[in-house]
């Protein structure tokens, strides 16, 4: 099995890097093992994490296309959806089988048609959208509903932080 | 000296994958008191034997002379286990049949994992070196071959194990020790593993079976309207299998992917199949399968949990009844029955929801849904549209108003086929062949997408290519990252500049007007 999620794999590194969407590299940490990759997400234009470049790592199961693989940001991350220790919690990277928050429609779930591409796509909008009725990151949450100045402050040294620049 | 590290590094990373370590090396304590030389060589090579098995599924590309290196040792530990029932079997003559017998098993085991990882390897270089085109053709082929080897494999190390841990316990006299607990806890953790394993086959046969029955194999005209690979592997595809919403994917690939979920992996549709997989559905809490007169006929039930919207919404059930869609591989199989009711039923809920939308819009766009989920969605996220003329409705737009409303009422009630007319509807519209309106669900799906983006129109030509070269590419995809670490700082940097420039209030709202001023 391990033979075809490899191909598949191969076969998006290569859509991913011919033909990139806007603000996305990713691809495998090392050739060695093509089950870790590491994805650069630029924070979407107009939202307070604009200019950021963020650095994700995306580990996939060994029979990737029928799993869905684990995302977890790599940088130190303020946001609703993500757990604070960088897990990515949105509904296309859940199994149709669990549903953790137990509030997504099984129609938003993972399917093998799903793809990287569309996977950090999801992100850049969930940066871009914080849902915040599925509390990965509790205070992340109350602080986006209702210190919304004091969560784009936190969401800017975070940006400074990820360029490398001093805050 | 690079074995001992190896043997080392086994053991952590067995320690890191596997808690079942623990066991194993309690029950090697215990294995101490008969010999416990023998069986750590044993053992350490069992380690290191699974070290392999998980690196193996792990490595992609390795070059050539490693997968040979990778071979020749694991022939060579086949060759030594070989060797060592040799020695069992010498040892066997002095020290009785049990002892014989705990030897033996241990060897067995050991050999019957090592051929199994020698014969996955085996596969998987092949896999490895037919990537092209003629490597679709084997793997139809292979995959149930693949499968078998597997599960034989499986169950006779499983088996085996299970009577090894029997023997121990049973040889040991029964003593109320620490050994003896763990060793019931090893015994019942493989118990527990072979009536999975069981399961599991019984599941894969029940979907060969339900494959065959009830899904064809696509014609080579439906392949050539269907340019595209299969969606699940993204290879090309020379035999698929069609589904009820016709679309197409390898057998193999379907396979699996129906093994774990019974819904069609493009569109979501429901496949109404497995008794013993409900609990895969979330959404669809039973599939309850009645005989009803003389026609198969599936109950769906969809509970709707309001309150994982709004606290104040309702929560409850529909029962939505639709035929089975399979009438290529069962053409007697009558039309299904769905009551135009149940359609008013849940329309009324959804209505319930969203006083504003008129009933008929509701119940237009549940016909074509199916659901109301996917309805309730479709409003929630705006693709509903209220056409102007209905906007100045009254909010409680009922049904006694809606059958006004000629068209969008006429479509309720001329149903497709499989629904079940009412008698004062005789409009028989030409209904489309298939009972779902596939359609529709994938324009919510490529809706979606489009709003994530639409990768077609994203052809922005980069000078960037993939190259063959593994060190290439690697190289290429460290330059993109740095590229576009190093653009955005600039930008970044370029804004706080101009932003220290301007001396108004530094607040991001400000600043993003700002910037969005600049852009103009």
């Amino acid at each position: 099995m391990a033979g075809s999620a490899l191909r598949r794999l191969m076969a998006e590194y290569k859509q991913l890097t011919l033909n990139p969407p806007e603000g996305i590299v990713a691809g495998p940490i090392s050739e060695d093992n093509f089950f870790e990759w590491e994805a650069l997400i630029a924070g979407p234009d107009g939202t307070c994490f604009e200019g950021g470049v963020f650095p994700a790592k995306l580990i996939f199961p060994p029979d990737y296309p029928l799993s869905p693989p684990k995302m977890k940001f790599t940088c130190e991350m303020f946001h609703p959806n993500i757990f604070s220790d960088g897990r990515v919690c949105i509904s296309i990277l859940h199994a149709p089988g669990d549903d953790p928050m137990n509030y997504e429609l099984s129609s938003e779930r993972w399917s093998p048609v799903q793809s990287v591409e569309k996977i950090l796509l999801s992100v850049v909008s969930m940066l871009a959208e914080p849902n915040d009725e599925s509390g990965a990151n509790v205070d992340a949450a109350i602080m986006w509903r209702e210190q919304r100045e004091e969560f784009n402050k936190i969401a800017k040294r975070i940006v400074r932080k990820t360029l490398g620049l001093p805050s | 000296m690079a074995y001992c590290c190896l043997i080392l590094l086994g053991k952590s990373i067995q320690k890191l994958v596997f808690g079942e370590l623990r066991i194993s090396e309690q029950q090697h304590l215990k294995d101490k008191f008969w010999n416990f030389v023998f069986y750590k060589f044993i053992f350490v090579f069992g380690v290191v034997n699974v070290q392999f098995l998980q690196e193996l599924s792990f490595s992609p590309t390795t070059p050539g002379w490693s997968h040979v290196r990778l071979v020749g040792l694991l022939s060579s530990i086949l060759m030594i286990s070989g060797f060592m029932f040799i020695i069992c079997i010498c040892v066997g003559f002095f020290g009785g049949i049990n002892t014989f017998a705990f030897m033996a098993a241990e060897c067995v085991l050991l050999t019957i994992r090592t051929s199994h990882v020698l014969i996955r390897y085996g596969m998987f270089l092949y896999d490895m070196r037919q990537g092209g085109m003629t490597a679709e053709v084997s793997w139809d082929k292979r995959g149930p071959v693949a499968y078998h080897i597997e599960l034989l494999f499986e169950a006779a190390a499983l088996i085996i194990d299970l009577m090894h841990h029997l023997h121990m316990l049973l040889w040991s006299n029964i003593f109320l020790s620490m050994a003896s607990l763990v060793i019931v806890m090893q015994l019942r953790y493989l118990s527990h593993e072979i009536q999975r394993k069981y399961r599991k086959h019984r599941n894969y046969l029940w979907v060969l079976n339900h494959m065959e029955k009830s899904y064809p194999l696509a014609t080579t005209d439906d392949l050539k309207q269907n340019s595209d690979n299969c969606a699940i592997c993204w290879e090309k595809m020379e035999t698929a299998r069609k589904l009820p919403c016709s679309h197409l994917f390898h057998n193999s690939c379907l396979q699996s992917w129906l093994e774990q979920d019974t819904s069609c992996p493009t569109c979501r549709l429901g496949l109404s199949v497995q008794p013993h997989v409900n609990h895969n559905h979330p959404n669809i809490d039973r599939i309850v399968e009645t005989e009803n007169t003389g026609r198969a006929t599936n109950n769906h039930f969809f509970h709707f949990n309001g309150s994982r919207y709004v606290s104040w919404l309702p929560n409850f059930s529909v029962e939505v009844t639709h035929i089975n869609t399979i009438l290529r591989a069962n053409p007697l199989a009558t039309p299904t029955i769905a009551h135009t009711s149940q359609l008013r039923n849940m329309a009324r809920q959804v209505q319930q929801m969203f006083p504003h939308y008129p009933t008929s819009i509701i119940i237009a766009d549940l016909q074509h849904s199916r659901s109301m989920e996917i309805t309730i969605d479709n409003i929630l996220e705006g693709r509903l549209q209220i056409p102007s003329r209905f906007q100045n409705f009254d909010e409680d737009d009922d049904f006694g108003e809606t059958s006004q409303n000629g068209p969008a009422d006429a479509t309720l009630e001329t149903g497709p086929n499989e629904y079940f007319i009412r008698s004062d509807t005789s409009t028989g519209s030409s209904s489309s062949d298939s009972g779902y309106e596939i359609e529709r669900n994938s324009n919510i799906f490529g809706n979606q997408n489009e709003l994530l983006r639409d990768e077609s129109s994203e052809d922005i030509p980069l000078g960037d290519r993939f190259s063959k070269s593994s060190v290439e590419r690697e190289k290429i995809l460290q330059r993109r990252k740095e590229m576009l670490l190093a653009i955005a700082r600039k930008r970044f940097l370029e804004k706080s500049k101009s932003e220290l420039n301007m001396p108004t209030s530094e607040t991001i709202t400000h600043h993003r007007n700002k910037t969005s001023m600049q852009s103009e």
